[in-house]
């Protein structure tokens, strides 16, 4: 564990992801208490530009909606969709792979042939269509983004249980009788996670860039306000204002840089980059 | 893509006067005008048909008017409010039973033959009658269309029909197919509804799948002069903020139905080769409208629906929403329609205590941190203004203790969910004002019409005199009574709320200077453009 | 040559099941939509009554059951029909044919332009790892790969076509110019030089970050640390030895990419007006084009299929040591 953080540390790349997402993180935390505001609200006049109000630090929107409460709360929504996505993506992914990997034989060909259809439809194409389908919600895009991304998971984790069972305490439990789903879950999933952990940051990264894509075709989720949206909505104003474009912009582009070179730092840490897929 | 219909097509006389200044049309005598040229326009959807006499739509029109034309088109100065076109008079009888239309003498088609009564009798039985989503309506009673000569036209009705209605249904009903292409085919399914021949001032040239149309100058074309340019180019911008780039850098001369956003004219009209245009939707009206579904028990309480009225504040919705370019709404009926619009009828002034106080009598009082009572708001997705209603009604609806979620859906499962499965409370909608009540008004708020016809009553609300009155106005032959029992429509109406009326609004077009003759009819935009020209 | 007919020969027989499964999927996936595309055909007339919904139904087969609709759906598809749009009115394979090759332009160029600068900017990185160049190439890289597409796309149109008005704003080449030849290819060209841009800068990152990665690696390595020993200039052993053993893993990643550009191009072709093979599967999504979505998804499959199958003959061609095994492309 000190090895990994003193790894970590060594990386600058690594510790500025990760100040940026505390900074997030707190943001969407403390949301509700700096700003008790609901971003939905139409508090001001429309189209009031940064800095030209005190009430509205950074104006407000085509509706005069406050722009700091709703890029706050914006955040906490981004990440929330970008984590779930992740989560989503992970349990599944790990779940197919583990099965196949454990199960061998024709269960282990049938669920790849699955990973690789769902690897051969473009992902968006795949989330464009199922939220058309499903109707726009945040947690139907969280299954969309889930649904093309959950493949690289399943075959890390698949990859990693096939090494992994073949080692001693896999075989030992074994001989001791263990049962089969015990196996999996307390000695081979422990062991198997790690490497697919690694995907994380990736995940993340493509749910929001997808959120704000499927925002801009005009199925983002009405309810909720979110980074994307935000641009999304601005970009026809993106002359006459275009703080409401740019603003919801540096966020989600500081997220998705912070993500990212935290997963790397993550990942240059655990040693795993030679593995990863 | 966006929504062919309904995607921004619209109206409204009062949008002229609100917005002031930019908006009176240009008369060609201002600059010299240059014979001929190509004139390239901005198109945001590619109509699956391009047959207006089957698809009566704004999006179909903006295209096809160009190329086939109907027997009169509205007018700003005309009597009854039109301007001939291939038929130069109408009479109907005193029984209310026959309507005669002289037809326009050496007109012929695109592919040179002539232009004949027989026409005229095809379109209708065979096309507006039977398979036109306007006309099966309003020429549900017409039996059959005599042609005692080549130029005339005789339109025989089963019940007493006013000739009020069909004047007033002319411009939208009425597109002239030619019959020696049409006859004996399967008329929906025929090559000439993408490939369409008329007898307008353009003919259709080619059309590229997701790129353009381009029509050309009709060379036989009956008006003297006309149509003055030689080539008519509609590109395909889905976007709407491609639509203002290309207008900016000059490659398109013109962006219609509000294909700018409103948001952005403020800078496009600082703009010296540019200009915003408002003139030319009179005739197209918008209506920004709060659907209610009359199932939910506490929506069915006339209070609750009264304290809605009174909690949207409609001066804020033409300010913020359209930025100024609409009207606000007293009722049903649109106040550029003079002929119908009743101003006296039951107001809602904003006033949000109210709207409490009504909910409070209806027994739904203020609970600590709760909310009174929760519903399902669906805005219709067809406009960025249904959105932002939507928006807006949910935050005027908080204010009075009433919780909202909004519910998205794409334009078919919006139509499914409020029209057809009616699983709403209630919905933003965006309904047409086709210059008669009796067109695609009063359906909204008729009982008996069967479930899953779009736009229209799906609310389950029925008021017996109401319906009443409809049926009576429907048979009036007599024009004042008719007016009067339309008033009463509109003051029972306004009276129990069987739906709300938010704005009206009409759409704008954002045009280059150099473009003449632009909005010089209340259907500007969907019209022939035979008179249009390029300056020098 | 004859090696790569086995790997082809052998890819495409493993990729009928997949295919399969994505038929099927996507079939099941149209069944659970609310709505139709008659509703949508009937919101482009501005409404309708519900007897000519029900004829329009009749008459394109949505009121069979759904097993009927499946069944008939593949034996037609086997003989490569796809079917008959409802949002077109013409053959869908038609449709698909003529949007396709736009596609194919623009995400040849969007994946060369990317992997030429990205590898480039990758191998100036990697040369130096931790210096300042190689922080501000991976900086600047990740900051485009996290600007939405459609963002980037409206600022370069803006920038270039509304300001400078060097390019156009929109569009695959001039409306009825009447250009052949030469001129018509310059023109397109022009057309599509934003567009290429916007998708390509957004994956540059990912060439350039892989390429570094795989700079780092080899650095480690024995016969990098023999040219050191040997005296050799770092730009001779960087160019040489390192970048040129780090490239061969891009091309794999050629293959990974081609879904995620194909997905990436429904946005830039709708902020383009191009017209294409993205913005008709947003055309089939607006319109419910069932059929037209439902193929849309299976030719793109295909689409991958034969990309990540050139790349792995092209991997195999590059790299002897590959010979015909599983372990590129996958």
């Amino acid at each position: 564990m000190k090895a990994f953080v003193r790894r970590f540390m060594s990386s600058p790349e690594g510790i500025a992801g990760a100040l940026v997402l505390l900074l997030l993180a707190l943001a969407a935390v403390l949301a509700p208490i700096i700003l008790p505001g609901d971003p939905a609200a139409i508090v001001g006049r429309p189209l009031l530009p940064p800095f030209s109000d005190a009430s509205f630090p950074l104006g407000t929107d085509q509706l005069g909606r406050d722009v700091l409460t709703r890029l706050v709360y914006g955040a906490q929504a981004s990440l929330t969709v970008g984590l779930s996505s992740a989560l989503v993506a992970i349990l599944a992914g790990t779940l197919v792979g583990t099965v196949a990997g454990l199960a061998g034989g024709l269960v282990d060909e049938a669920l790849m042939r699955v990973v690789d259809a769902f690897q051969i439809v473009p992902g968006f194409l795949l989330a464009l269509a199922f939220v058309s389908v499903a109707g726009p919600s945040l947690a139907v895009i969280v299954l969309a983004v889930g649904l093309g991304a959950w493949t690289g998971p399943a075959r890390l984790a698949r990859a990693e249980v096939l090494s992994i069972r073949e080692r001693d305490y896999v075989a030992s439990a074994r001989v001791i009788g263990m049962h089969p789903a015990e196996i999996a879950f307390r000695e081979v999933l422990p062991n198997a996670l790690p490497p697919v952990l690694s995907l994380v940051s990736v995940i993340v990264a493509a749910a929001v860039l997808i959120e704000a894509a499927l925002s801009f075709l005009g199925l983002g989720d009405p309810n909720a306000v979110t980074w994307g949206g935000m641009i999304a909505e601005g970009r026809n104003l993106l002359r006459s204002a275009p703080f409401l474009s740019i603003i919801p912009g540096l966020g989600l582009v500081s997220a998705v840089v912070g993500i990212y070179l935290f997963g790397e730092g993550l990942v240059e840490a655990l040693s795993i980059r030679g593995r990863r897929a | 893509m966006s929504i062919p219909e309904i995607s921004r097509r619209g109206l409204m006389q009062s949008t002229a006067v609100l917005a002031g200044a930019a908006v009176l049309p240009r008369w060609g005598f201002a600059q010299d005008a240059m014979q001929g040229g190509r004139l390239v326009v901005a198109a945001d959807s590619e109509p699956r048909n391009l047959n207006p006499a089957i698809v009566a739509s704004n999006g179909v029109f903006y295209i096809a008017s160009k190329i086939i034309e109907p027997l009169a088109e509205a007018s700003f100065d005309g009597p009854d409010g039109l301007a001939p076109r291939l038929a130069t008079s109408w009479q109907g009888s005193d029984d209310g039973l026959s309507v005669t239309f002289k037809l326009r003498e050496g007109v012929t088609w695109h592919d040179g033959k002539p232009f004949t009564s027989a026409d005229v009798a095809f379109s209708a039985m065979e096309v507006w009658k039977s398979l036109q989503n306007i006309g099966r309506t309003v020429l549900a009673n017409l039996e059959t269309v005599d042609t005692p000569d080549e130029l005339t036209a005789v339109f025989k009705f089963s019940e007493p029909t006013p000739l009020q209605l069909i004047r007033n249904a002319l411009p939208v009903v009425s597109s002239v197919l030619p019959r020696h292409l049409y006859e004996g085919t399967d008329i929906a399914e025929n090559p000439a509804n993408n490939e369409p021949v008329g007898t307008g001032p353009f003919v259709f040239a080619e059309h590229r799948p997701g790129e353009y149309y381009r029509l050309t100058r009709n060379e036989a074309y009956w008006g003297d002069g006309e149509p003055k340019l030689d080539e008519l180019i509609f590109r395909v911008l889905p976007d709407r903020a491609g639509a203002a780039a290309a207008l900016e850098a000059g490659e398109i001369q013109l962006a219609a139905f509000s294909q700018v956003p409103l948001s952005d004219l403020e800078r496009i009209s600082a703009n010296s080769e540019l200009e915003v245009v408002t003139k030319g939707y009179e005739a197209l009206t918008y209506q920004l409208i709060v659907e209610i579904n009359h199932r939910n028990e506490v929506l069915k309480n006339l209070k609750v629906r009264q304290a809605i009225a009174h909690a949207i504040d409609k001066t804020f919705v033409v300010d913020t929403v359209f930025l100024g370019y609409a009207a606000e709404a007293t009722g049903p009926v649109p106040k550029n329609a003079p002929e119908f619009y009743e101003p006296d009828v039951t107001q809602y002034p904003f006033d949000v205590e109210k709207a409490k106080a009504l909910l409070d009598e209806a027994g739904y009082p203020a609970k600590d941190g709760g909310a009174r009572f929760s519903i399902r708001l669906l805005p219709a997705p067809f406009f960025s203004e249904t959105r932002a209603m939507g928006d807006y009604l949910k935050q005027a609806l908080a204010v009075i203790g009433v919780e909202a979620e909004l519910v998205s859906n794409d334009a078919p499962g919006h139509l499914n969910a409020v029209y057809k499965d009616h699983d709403f409370d209630l919905s933003i909608g965006a309904a047409v004002f086709r210059g008669d009540p009796a067109i695609s008004t009063t359906n909204l708020v008729q009982s008996g019409i069967p479930d899953g016809t779009f736009f229209s009553n799906q609310g389950g609300y029925a008021n017996p005199e109401i319906d009443k009155i409809i049926a009576e106005a429907l048979v009036t032959v007599d024009t004042q009574k008719r007016i009067e029992l339309y008033d009463e429509f509109q003051k029972r109406v306004t009276a129990d709320l069987p739906l709300i009326n938010v704005a009206d609004w009409g759409f704008t077009s954002v045009v280059s200077v150099d473009v003449l003759n632009v909005g010089n009819n209340p259907r500007w935009v969907v019209s022939g453009w035979a008179d249009t020209e390029i300056a020098a | 040559m004859h090696r790569a007919w086995r790997l082809t020969k052998r890819r495409l027989v493993a990729s009928i099941p997949v295919l399969a499964i994505v038929i099927l999927g996507t079939f099941l996936l149209m069944e659970l939509a609310p709505g139709d595309a008659v509703d949508a055909y009937l919101v482009s007339l501005g409404g309708g009554d519900a007897g000519l919904a029900e004829t329009l139904r009749q008459s394109y087969g949505l009121d069979q059951s759904a097993i009927s609709r499946l069944w008939l759906y593949v034996s037609s598809l086997a003989r490569l029909d796809l079917g008959w749009s409802i949002v077109f009115n013409r053959p869908i394979l038609d449709v698909v044919l003529e949007r396709l090759p736009n596609t194919l332009w623009l995400m040849g160029a969007a994946t060369a332009l990317a992997f030429t600068l990205g590898s480039l900017l990758g191998i100036i990185a990697g040369a130096r790892p931790g210096s300042a160049v190689d922080r501000v190439l991976s900086i600047g890289s990740l900051t485009l790969y996290a600007v939405p597409g459609f963002w980037l796309g409206l600022v370069l149109i803006l920038v270039f076509s509304v300001q400078l008005r060097w390019l156009p704003t929109s569009g695959i080449e001039t409306i009825a110019s009447g250009k052949t030849g030469i001129a018509r290819v310059l023109d397109i060209a022009r057309h599509l030089v934003l567009p290429v841009a916007s998708l390509g800068f957004i994956y540059l990152a990912l060439f350039l970050r892989m390429m570094r990665a795989g700079m780092g690696e080899v650095w480690r390595q024995d016969f990098v640390l023999a040219a050191k020993a040997k005296g050799l200039s770092r730009r001779r052993i960087v160019i040489h030895h390192v970048a040129r053993n780090a490239l061969l893993p891009l091309v794999t990643m050629l293959g990974l990419q081609a879904a995620t550009m194909l997905g990436g191009s429904v946005v830039i072709e709708s902020v383009f007006a191009i017209p294409g093979f993205g913005r008709l599967a947003q055309e089939a999504v607006a319109g419910r084009d069932a059929p037209l979505l439902m193929a849309i998804i299976i030719v793109s499959a295909v689409l991958v299929i034969l990309v990540n199958l050139l790349v792995d003959i092209a991997y195999a061609w590059l790299d002897p040591r590959v010979g015909g095994s599983e372990a590129a492309g996958r």
